[in-house]
C-alpha cells in the first residue's frame, strides 16, 4: 500500500467554490429554458452544485467520446469554478454564452440533444454536463470530425465527439487562456528520453494531461491485437518511482486512480502530454 | 492421393467450424452453473456493501487477478497472482474480507468468470445498482474469432421485458434498455444476459 502526497502544483486559483456556489444560489433561472427543451432546471442547478464541490466526480458517460472534454474541465472546475457556473448559467438563459474570447452558439441539434442522453450512467440524470460536453464538440472541431460534421442520435459515441491533441491544446489555449507545453502526436509516441522525470517535472509546473491509448489501460477484452493510436485523454496528478515500477495517480472517468505501471508500459501507451506552464494572468 | 485431399478438406472443414462455433446456449450455460453464479453475485454484493471493490482475471489461464480497491478518495488497481501473499497483505490493509474475497475468486475461477463489479443505471431520475458478471468460457477461445463474453446482470428487483424478452428501461418507459451498449434478455425476473465482445 502506497500513500502518495498531493503535488505542488504553481497553478493560480481564480476564484473559489465558495464564491461559485454564493452566486449560483442567487442566480435567477427560468422555470425552463426556451433554448434547451430537455435541460430540467432543477437537475441543471443541482449538477452544478455537485461540479463545484467535487469537481473530480465529473463523468463523462459511459462508450462516450467526451473524456477530451472532460478532461478540459478539470481546469475550470478546479481553478475558476465561478466562471463556468456564470458561463453555464448564461448559456441556459440566453442560448449562447462567451467563455473569455470564445463565443458558444450552439447548434439546434446539440440544444435538442442535450438532457436527452441516456444509458450514460450518472451522466443521465446531469444535465449540465450533458450542455458542457456538447456544446465543446460542437464548437471546436478537427480532422477527426471531418465525417461527421452534424450532431445526430448516438453521434455522442462517434467521430462526431472525437478529439485528438491538436484540438485538446487549441481547446485549453483559446478557451483558459494558458500557455501550454505540449509533446507528442496523434499517430507517434513522444521522444522522452527519461519519461519518470519529464512527467514529474510537468506535473509539478502545472495541470498535467496524457493523451494515451486506453485499451491498455482500461482493459475490455483479453484480445491480444490491440489497435495502436491513443483514444483517451487523462489528468496526471502524481508520479513516483521505485526500480522500474512507477506509480501514478490519474483522474478520469469521474475518479482518481492510483495504478503501478512499468516504464515501458507507459511508454507504450503514451502519445502525448500536455501541461499548463504559465497563466495568461501572470505578468 | 484422393485420400489425401479429401482428409485435408476435411481439416479445414473441421478449423472453419471450430472458428465459428461462437455462441453457446448462455441460459442453459446459466441454469448448469447456477447455484455458483448466484452464490458469486451474493457474496459479492455482500461483501461490496461493506466496501466497494471489483475483480478481473487478466489472463486466460485464469491465474492473474486484478482487483480495484475503491475508495473515498482513490481507487487503487493493483495485478496479483492468485494466492500470492502480497494481494492478502494488501487486501488486509485496506480493510477488506480477505476470506470473502478469496472464497469470490476461486468461485468465479471454477466458472470461467473473468470479471465482477456493481453498476449504476438510472430509471426516471432514480439511481438502482446491479451485478454486472462476465463470463469467458473456454468455448469461446477459438483462433482467428473475436472474444466473446457472456454477460449476466442481476438486479436488485424485478425487471420488465417486452415479448420477445428484452430488458426495458421501465413499466412506464417502455424502450428498451442498454447497459454498456448492449441490449439484455431475461432468463429471469431479476438476470438478464447478453453476449458481448467486451467483458466490461
Amino acid at each position: 500500500m502506497i500513500g502518495l502526497a498531493q503535488p505542488a502544483q504553481s497553478q493560480k486559483t481564480h476564484s473559489t467554490q465558495e464564491e461559485a456556489l454564493q452566486w449560483l444560489n442567487s442566480a435567477q433561472l427560468p422555470d425552463t429554458s426556451l433554448y434547451w427543451p430537455h435541460v430540467k432546471n432543477h437537475l441543471f442547478l443541482e449538477n452544478l452544485r455537485i461540479n463545484v464541490t467535487h469537481p473530480v466526480g465529473m463523468y463523462q458517460g459511459t462508450n462516450t467520446n467526451f473524456c477530451g472534454y472532460a478532461a478540459l474541465s478539470y481546469l475550470p472546475l478546479n481553478y475558476d469554478p465561478l466562471q463556468y457556473v456564470k458561463f453555464m448559467v448564461s448559456l441556459y438563459v440566453d442560448g449562447q454564452a462567451n467563455w473569455r474570447k470564445v463565443k458558444f452558439t450552439p447548434s439546434p441539434e446539440v440544444m435538442l440533444a442535450a438532457g436527452t442522453l441516456h444509458f450514460k450512467g450518472v451522466l443521465d440524470i446531469h444535465p449540465a454536463d450533458q450542455m458542457w460536453f456538447l456544446i465543446l464538440a460542437d464548437r471546436f472541431r478537427s480532422y477527426l470530425n471531418l465525417f461527421h460534421v452534424r450532431f445526430h442520435t448516438g453521434s455522442e459515441d462517434t467521430f462526431w465527439a472525437a478529439c485528438n491533441l491538436g484540438k485538446f491544446n487549441r481547446m485549453i489555449k483559446h478557451m483558459m487562456g494558458y500557455k501550454v507545453k505540449a509533446i507528442g502526436s496523434d499517430l507517434l509516441h513522444p521522444g522522452i528520453r527519461d519519461l519518470y522525470a519529464y512527467l514529474q517535472k510537468a506535473v509539478h509546473t502545472g495541470t498535467t494531461f496524457l493523451y494515451v491509448n486506453n485499451t491498455y489501460l482500461h482493459v475490455k477484452n483479453h484480445n491480444k491485437s490491440r489497435f495502436s493510436f491513443p483514444t483517451h485523454f487523462l489528468v496526471l496528478t502524481d508520479i513516483q518511482k521505485q526500480d522500474d515500477v512507477l506509480t501514478i495517480i490519474y483522474w478520469d472517468y469521474g475518479g482518481r486512480t492510483l495504478r503501478q505501471v512499468t516504464t515501458s508500459f507507459l511508454k507504450k501507451i503514451l502519445y502525448g502530454v500536455t501541461y499548463i506552464v504559465k497563466d495568461n494572468d501572470e505578468k | 492421393m484422393k485420400n489425401k485431399k479429401g482428409h485435408i478438406a476435411l481439416c479445414v472443414l473441421i478449423t472453419l467450424f471450430a472458428a465459428s462455433c461462437k455462441t453457446v446456449n448462455i441460459t442453459r450455460y446459466y441454469h448448469r452453473h447456477q447455484s455458483i453464479l448466484d452464490s458469486i453475485e451474493l457474496v459479492y454484493t455482500h461483501t461490496y456493501a461493506q466496501k466497494p471493490f471489483s475483480i478481473e482475471f487478466t489472463d486466460r489461464a485464469f491465474d492473474r487477478v486484478s482487483l480495484e480497491l475503491v475508495t473515498d478518495t482513490l481507487t487503487y488497481v493493483y495485478e496479483f497472482w492468485v494466492g500470492e501473499d502480497r494481494m492478502m497483505d494488501t487486501l488486509r490493509k485496506f480493510g477488506y474480507d480477505t476470506s470473502a474475497i478469496t472464497d469470490l475468486i476461486t468461485r468465479m475461477r471454477s466458472v470461467d468468470c473473468t470479471w465482477v463489479n456493481n453498476l449504476d443505471y438510472y430509471t426516471e431520475e432514480r439511481k438502482h445498482y446491479l451485478t454486472y458478471i462476465s463470463l469467458w468460457p473456454r468455448t469461446f477461445n477459438f483462433p482467428f474469432v473475436n472474444k466473446k463474453y457472456y454477460i449476466l446482470t442481476y438486479f436488485q428487483q424485478p425487471q420488465y421485458f417486452d415479448s420477445d424478452g428484452n430488458l426495458l428501461v421501465g413499466r412506464r418507459l417502455r424502450r428498451v434498455r442498454k447497459i454498456n451498449t448492449e441490449v439484455f434478455r431475461r432468463i429471469n425476473d431479476r438476470v438478464c444476459y447478453t453476449l458481448s465482445d467486451r467483458f466490461r
